[in-house]
């Protein structure tokens, strides 16, 4: 892919900003929100943002930094991060003052030279504007009384408020303060999240306060007494979308001059779960080993390098060490780790955490807390649950093998690499699917007690009555039905895993829900009731076996769960038999086919998205084409390929042949793949004596009729053997068929040999 | 885009107790489930014999060809002949290579397959030899 006419790199200041601010993508919303508080107008007294880890708020606020600063005649903007390096709080509060101070010169001087190589106070106070050298002059000395003083109190809070002192003679800031977790580590009699509670709060000077999600609230509690944070606004910080993690990794491959292709951005994107903090990481460890990324091998020994001594490496080392500096705890931390890890649910209970770490519960809590506020564990009273964030996991298991086991290195190296590798397929799979997936627990959130018309959840109704009819046809038939179903308002939806994790070896998260909810008003035992729903995976109409299958497994559920009162709901693609619906009938039960869900969806919200994008080049002999699937495109390759075959005077009769392998190898990659852009790629190539027709298509292999389902079922059973014949047909018609598998997706290649 | 229904619609004309079911130009899965649909109701209001013409079909896929054998299914129960007419070569050698020829018969044109079911007298029900161009 080339990425070069696309992004012009265009030059921008950068003070405290790491990365070029035309790389920083996705979080445009979030800048302008902290920018925003700049003006003494703004009806926002702050910002509290909640950061999941990695997600890169420490940029996003020298990212903001770097704008604030650029706004002259604005307030003056003052980043402080917490490190963990620091040990008392008085140290803090000391750094704090003198950056505040080196920050705040800095933009009123308009010398951004000051804020990474910062003069001492006493120098700040002859570089200081000369409007403002008399309280600067007068805040240094009170300072140096008060440290001299040895009143931990008193400093904290002349340093901290420094800011609102400011303010109040006319130098106004906005004050950012990042790692607020860090606070619990400081040594110290202050409640220094209390104080910083306190003063941006009560000051006249906007202050974001940034910390892990886990944690933030928590320093900045305030005891018994809450704090409220009245005018504050709040940012969740999360990974990137999926289209900006995209984004992020093309923009990063062209400035770090790497090549990727669309599949092995698709693949980072997922490895990272769009974290920017390690995409980057990635992306500048592929530049430094001047690699290209164009296949998922190459991915993966980047990865594996970064996993076991690269950036990402050092991350976790570090958190650990954040958990725990004892060299020998940690030792005995990660083989914790690392055994529940390998447990049935990642789950460990806290009891047997005790006895192998050897620790008191005064030493033990503190530790769990530090995993749980860094999202390695999450610590439920009585259990450890370890995280299921895939690259943690797989850095677990390296150093475990390294540091507990003692492997060899290259044994660990070869293993992970070959792990990893075989595993990308499967991410990819699993990211397919998951796009691909109706998404239920939305649509069950969205039914508040509506009405509907009953086709719409009765399958062998709505195939009676609407199966050939036009769509504007359908729309009028549902709009004059007078048979309703009222809907539940459902209270809560989620993922029949997160209920009965069972589940998850039977069917993808995304594709069961739970939604508890009353199907009539008023609140009360008699109306409460959990809708239970499944997408099964079909080709054709879901037959009885695999549909009884389907409702045994939610009564399973819910009986599992103790639900009192609960409904059933499957949805196959195509619908069920009329096997499979009588005994639907017999289980009280809703049935839809995917078109169903979708007038269902469009009558709940009427919102559709589409996308499309660009394609390549050819050669003299060689076409090129690219078709969008479904709407019977496989007609205009049909008709091309016809006009390509006439050149060669093929005969009437293998024209025919040919024109009718690509419609089934066309209409094979459109049913058979979960592709991501939707888009078929041809490439028809003239020989002398034959005709090479290539059809390629990005996704999933889904399996074929001979195999059984992801979802358990016996595709065999439900074809009854009228479909999958594609491939047969194919070999039939042409000459040579080879079909194969490729990093991210399917080739066919079909030749017919021209027979004079 | 293009789209079947707009090129060349399924449509259906009874001649006695026949009904004629017209194919639109590209046999797939929606002409196909109409093409069904047709059959269904012609059945389901007295027909006794079904032919399916395929005089407009330029092409045919596999899905097409599977929803036929639903056709077919559907006639078979309800005991009445089917014939296939106007099939062109590309869907004559799908029917073949898929298997729909052993289980209904295939006509020159309309005119033939209404022949052949007359001369069957489709009111006794009797089968029909399959396979074959009349």
């Amino acid at each position: 892919m080339s990425t070069e006419n696309i992004f012009k790199a265009t030059p921008a200041r950068r003070i405290l900003g790491r990365i070029a601010p035309e790389n920083f993508i996705g979080r445009s919303e979030h800048l302008r929100e902290i920018t925003a508080l700049a003006p003494s107008t703004s009806p926002r007294r702050g910002l509290l943002v909640h950061a999941a880890p990695a997600a890169g708020a420490s940029e996003l606020l020298r990212q903001a930094y770097d704008k604030l600063f650029q706004q002259r005649g604005l307030a003056s903007p003052i980043y402080f991060a917490f490190t963990r390096h620091e040990q008392t709080i008085a140290a803090a509060a000391r750094r704090f003052l003198h950056t505040f101070l080196s920050q705040l010169v800095a933009h009123r001087r308009g010398d951004a030279s000051f804020v990474n190589a910062p003069p001492s106070l006493r120098d700040l106070i002859d570089l200081a504007d000369p409007s403002d050298y008399e309280w600067v002059e007068r805040l240094v000395m009170t300072y140096e009384r008060a440290r001299e003083g040895g009143d931990e109190l008193a400093l904290v809070r002349l340093c901290f408020s420094a800011p609102v002192l400011a303010a109040s003679r006319g130098a106004r800031s906005v004050v950012m303060l990042d790692e607020i977790q860090n606070v619990e580590k400081l040594r110290g009699e202050v409640e220094l999240g209390n104080e910083i509670a306190h003063v941006s709060m009560h000051g006249d000077v906007p202050f974001v306060l940034c910390g892990l999600r886990r944690g933030l609230l928590d320093e900045l509690s305030g005891g018994n007494a809450p704090h409220r944070f009245d005018g504050f606004g709040t940012i969740h910080l999360e990974g990137l979308k999926e289209a900006d993690a995209r984004t992020l990794v093309e923009r990063l491959a062209f400035t770090e001059r790497v090549a990727i292709n669309d599949e092995t951005r698709d693949l980072i994107v997922q490895l990272f779960g769009g974290s920017p903090f390690y995409i980057a990481s990635f992306m500048y460890a592929a530049h430094l080993d001047n690699v290209s990324l164009t296949s998922f091998l190459e991915c993966q020994k980047i990865y594996v390098d970064e996993l076991l001594g690269g950036r990402i490496n050092r991350r976790f080392n570090s958190l650990l060490e954040e958990v725990t500096p004892s060299l020998t705890i940690r030792r005995a931390l990660i083989r914790l780790l690392y055994d529940a890890a390998t447990n049935a649910g990642g789950k460990s209970p806290v009891e047997a955490w005790r006895r192998r770490l050897e620790l008191e519960p005064d030493e033990l809590y503190p530790l769990m807390f530090a995993l749980h506020v860094r999202e390695l564990a999450s610590f439920n009273a009585t259990f450890m649950e370890i995280g299921t964030e895939s690259l943690w996991r797989d850095y677990l298991r390296a150093s475990y093998r390294l540091q507990v086991a003692a492997d060899p290195r290259a044994l660990v190296v070869a293993d992970t690499l070959v792990e990893t590798l075989k595993r990308a397929p499967q991410t990819m799979a699993r990211h397919y699917r998951r796009a691909a997936a109706l998404n239920l627990r939305e649509l069950l959130a969205r039914f508040d007690a509506q009405r509907v018309a009953a086709s719409l959840l009765h399958y062998d109704r709505f195939s009676r009555i609407y199966r050939g009819v036009e769509a504007e046809e359908i729309e009028l038939g549902l709009d004059a039905e007078t048979d309703l179903i009222r809907l539940p308002q459902v209270v809560h939806a989620a993922s029949c895993a997160s209920f009965h994790p069972p589940m998850l070896h039977v069917c993808d998260e995304e594709r069961c829900a739970v939604a508890h909810g009353f199907d009539a008003m008023p609140y009360t035992d008699a109306n409460e009731i959990v809708w239970l729903t499944a997408e099964i995976d079909s080709k054709l109409e879901a037959g009885r076996a695999v549909t009884e299958v389907w409702c045994d497994r939610l009564v399973q559920v819910g009986h599992s769960c103790g639900f009192k009162r609960f409904k059933l709901w499957l949805v196959a693609p195509e619908g069920f038999s009329a096997e499979a619906s009588e005994l639907l009938s017999e289980r009280d039960a809703f049935s839809s086919s995917r078109r169903q869900l979708e007038l269902l969806t469009a009558r709940l919200s009427p919102e559709a998205t589409d996308a499309r994008a660009g394609t390549e080049t050819e050669a003299p002999d060689e076409f090129e084409m690219v078709i969008p699937m479904g709407s019977d495109t496989e007609l205009i390759a049909a008709h091309t390929v016809e006009q390509i075959a006439r050149r060669l005077d093929f005969p009437a009769e293998a024209i025919n042949q040919i024109k009718t392998a690509l419609i089934e190898a066309c209409i094979n990659a459109a049913e058979h793949s979960l592709s991501p852009d939707r888009k078929i790629y041809q490439r028809f190539r003239l020989e002398s004596d034959k005709l090479v027709v290539t059809v390629s298509s990005r996704g999933i292999i889904v399996p074929s009729p001979t195999n059984a389902g992801t979802n358990g079922n016996d595709a065999r059973e439900e074809n009854n053997g009228r479909r999958g014949w594609g491939l047969k047909l194919i070999r039939t018609l042409m000459d040579e068929v080879e079909f194969e598998r490729v990093d991210d997706g399917t080739r066919l290649r079909m030749t017919k040999y021209l027979r004079r | 885009m293009i789209d079947s229904h707009d090129r060349s619609p399924v449509r259906s004309e009874r001649s006695g107790d026949i009904a004629v079911i017209y194919a639109s130009d590209y046999l797939n899965k929606l002409s196909g489930e109409r093409i069904e649909r047709e059959c269904r109701v012609a059945l389901g209001a007295g027909c006794r014999a079904l032919v399916v013409d395929f005089k407009n079909t330029g092409l045919v896929n596999s899905i097409g060809v599977s929803i036929m054998l639903g056709v077919i299914d559907a006639a078979e129960r309800a005991h009445a002949p089917l014939v296939f007419s106007n099939v062109n070569d590309q869907a004559a050698q799908l029917f073949e290579i898929l298997g729909l020829t052993l289980h209904a018969a295939l006509a020159a044109d309309e005119h033939a397959a209404l022949q052949m079911l007359s001369e069957l007298n489709v009111s006794e029900r009797y089968p029909i030899p399959v396979g074959k161009h009349t």
